[in-house]
């Protein structure tokens, strides 16, 4: 663990199914866990076969009502061409002042990428993986917020000279960019990845900003990631390393559990409906340093990216 | 029921005007953040509009030099508002040529959901190469292909959101919104569009071309009724008439010079380069619209504008204003209540897609003054009588065409 306090993530699966959070209960529990000292509510996108209401329409709706704490999205890469995904995480983030990160899920293509694939022969989704995600974070930082002037003198919008096209052309995507809009607070969304044994450590060390792993596979977790980013020329700080943990018996021995395990934050995953999460927030140690938080990255306690904020 | 206007605010970034963010007392970068976009979404429900209406492209516009661009994606924005409102409709812009059919139905579908049965689709194929170039794509795809795209793509949509079983909407499913003016999108309009947000200069071709749509809905099996056409109209109010001439004065110094010219260039697919300010635009030049790519409906604008005015480059540049060719109003309230009321009542139109000319301020005086003048009148409602948009509108749940299992059209 990096610094004292450790971050929280509050998972939910909201929807209409009976195993579901409904709205109205997940607005609930946002303003709980936001006046808990929550660091982030993670939104997942689907469990098992049952989809759940879509991630960045319901974050950005629940952002809309409660503005002090994070907003982590699950989305796949299935059905969704990396330069739409891009536009409303950057979107996102700039509405919610720097307090977005995407997880990115290993999958299949999108209707539109598919039919123009550079390489009709590239398949594997953890190879996709690491291209999206690298399209990912090359297109959050095309604009550079510093590009944007409103010089109404000399009639200048911005200076399209630090306003960069990608021209990313890799095996799955070809995509020219820039973006749209410019970069927020926080440099650009978290990158954030789940299940690393899958897509495998050495590219998820490659490009995450945060890596989440099964609590049941949390042990020599630490290690691993430390060795892929060193092998990556990565520092063991710019990655947060969160534990998910759906067994709410280990929370009184949180931050002891965390220390042992070398974890910078837990995902907090509680099986049942609205008054059992509820009940879990309660029982989180409580941060005392009330008041307005700062920005996602602030929160996981991962730099900045060097880029965009110059 | 006595006929009503409908109205909509179009909150393009800010304003219509390519000036729009030089005006005095404005906010250069103020449409580059979110409380924006929500400020005016309030600001329209206490006026009692049906909808915000955002126009978009999966694209950053080549004119970010000398004009504020649109920034962010609508979905995002649209859930924020819903947020932050209560009643009034939201319309947002997506492509239906670089969207996946099974992801834009289930966020759309839960769009609608999440903001109480509020929200409405503009359909859109989008021209051009840029956005092409940003899904693999080496140029946009041909015009008659965007559109046979855009229709099964639309009944595909339409379809998944009919068999929901959960997560369904209080007004059934999103309103369908189309632009098109071409033969292709009049055809699309006609098939699937409930809103037709459509550009017209002129009276009597916005009467004939509404009339075109009804038939046309009728021919496919559909009740002319259930289609709401709202002409684009851009507005510049004063108090006076001298104080509305002087705000449209002021606002054709602020247009930056490139890029008026860079715009038109691109609407009429020509160069004008070497062409000077004071000559007349040399016919010869003009391409036929179908070949010059782009949007037909605006090349087509302008084309009239230019057999019916033959205005030179300059005043060509001025009229339009950085603008692209929807219609401008300019007078005090009272003038502009009477040219509402006049497309209203000779059927040119349902209401209007309002695009003010500077925001916010633009917007502020359209409904502080003009909504209320349109009350007196009995034209505009007093207060919300539904809590869908399909309830302001006043528009039902139109039946489910078949759809064609055939392969969707999608250009490589």
């Amino acid at each position: 663990m990096r610094g004292e306090a450790l971050a929280v993530l509050v998972e939910l699966d909201v929807g209409d199914g009976p195993s579901q959070v409904s709205l109205a209960d997940a607005d609930a529990i946002v303003a709980a866990a936001q006046d808990a000292g929550v660091t982030a509510i993670r939104l997942v996108d689907h469990v098992g076969e049952h989809v759940s209401v879509d991630p960045t329409v319901a974050a950005a709706h629940l952002a809309g009502r409660y503005g002090d704490i994070g907003w982590v999205v699950d989305v796949p890469t299935t059905h969704n061409a990396p330069y739409n995904l891009a536009r409303r995480i950057l979107s996102l983030d700039r509405a919610t002042g720097g307090r977005a990160g995407v997880v990115l899920l290993a999958g299949d293509g999108d209707e539109v990428s598919d039919a123009a694939a550079p390489d009709r022969d590239a398949t594997d989704p953890a190879d996709r993986w690491v291209e999206y995600a690298h399209v990912l974070t090359q297109l959050w930082e095309s604009f550079p917020a510093a590009a944007l002037l409103g010089d109404q003198e000399n009639a200048v919008v911005a200076d399209d000279a630090k306003i960069r096209p990608v021209d990313f052309d890799g095996r799955f995507y070809r995509v020219a960019g820039p973006l749209d809009g410019p970069s927020s607070v926080q440099g650009r969304p978290l990158l954030i990845a789940v299940a690393p044994a899958d897509i495998g450590w050495a590219r998820v060390a490659a490009v995450a900003d945060a890596v989440v792993v099964g609590y049941g596979e949390i042990d020599g977790a630490a290690e691993k990631l430390e060795e892929a980013l060193r092998a990556a020329g990565r520092h063991r700080g710019e990655v947060a390393l969160l534990a998910r943990l759906d067994d709410t018996r280990a929370i009184p021995e949180l931050q002891a559990w965390s220390a042992a395990h070398v974890v910078d934050g837990i995902v907090l995953a509680v099986e049942g409906a609205a008054p059992e999460v509820l009940s879990a927030i309660g029982a989180l140690p409580h941060q005392d340093s009330p008041g307005r938080r700062g920005t996602l990255r602030a929160g996981l306690v991962v730099p900045n990216p060097r880029g965009v904020l110059a | 029921m006595t006929r009503r206007l409908h109205l909509n605010v179009n909150i393009l970034n800010a304003g219509v005007f390519g000036g729009s963010w030089r005006f005095p007392g404005t906010d250069a970068l103020a449409s580059y953040g979110i409380d924006h976009y929500t400020a005016i979404a309030r600001k329209a429900e206490a006026a009692k509009l049906d909808a915000v209406f955002l126009a978009d492209g999966p694209l950053l516009d080549p004119s970010i030099r000398h004009r504020t661009g649109n920034n962010l994606e609508p979905t995002t924005v649209l859930a924020r508002v819903a947020a932050q409102t209560e009643r009034i409709g939201l319309i947002g812009t997506l492509s239906s040529s670089y969207n996946d059919p099974v992801e834009i139905a289930r966020r759309l579908g839960d769009l609608d959901h999440v903001s109480g049965g509020r929200f409405g689709w503009n359909v859109v194929t989008t021209a051009g190469p840029v956005a092409a170039r940003n899904f693999g794509r080496a140029d946009e795809p041909d015009h008659a292909l965007r559109y046979r795209r855009a229709a099964s793509f639309v009944e595909r949509v339409v379809a998944a959101w009919d068999a929901r079983t959960e997560l369904r909407s209080p007004q059934g499913r999103p309103v369908i919104v189309q632009a098109g003016g071409s033969t292709d999108g009049k055809r699309l309009a006609a098939r699937v569009g409930e809103v037709i947000f459509s550009a017209d200069q002129d009276i009597e071709k916005a009467r004939a071309f509404r009339d075109e749509l009804r038939s046309g809905a009728a021919s496919f099996g559909r009740n002319p009724d259930g289609i709401v056409v709202l002409p684009g109209l851009s507005t510049v109010l004063g108090s006076t008439e001298e104080e509305a001439r002087r705000r449209r004065e002021l606002l054709d110094e602020l247009l930056p010079d490139a890029y008026a010219r860079d715009r038109l260039s691109g609407q009429l697919g020509i160069s004008l380069d070497g062409l000077s300010d004071d000559e007349p635009i040399p016919t010869d030049l003009l391409r036929d619209p179908i070949e010059a790519g782009g949007s037909q409906t605006f090349n087509r604008v302008v084309r009239e504008i230019i057999d019916r005015e033959q205005p030179t480059l300059g005043q060509l540049l001025k009229k339009l204003s950085g603008g692209g060719g929807h219609r401008i109003v300019v007078g005090t309230p009272e003038q502009i209540a009477d040219d509402v009321e006049r497309w209203f009542r000779s059927g040119a139109a349902d209401g209007f897609n309002v695009m003010p000319d500077v925001l916010p301020s633009g917007f502020d005086d359209f409904a502080d003054h003009l909504v209320p003048e349109l009350r007196r009148r009995g034209l505009f409602r007093t207060d919300y009588e539904s809590t869908t948009l399909r309830g302001h509108l006043g528009i039902g749940v139109p039946e489910v065409r078949a759809v064609d299992e055939a392969e969707l059209v999608s250009a490589s």
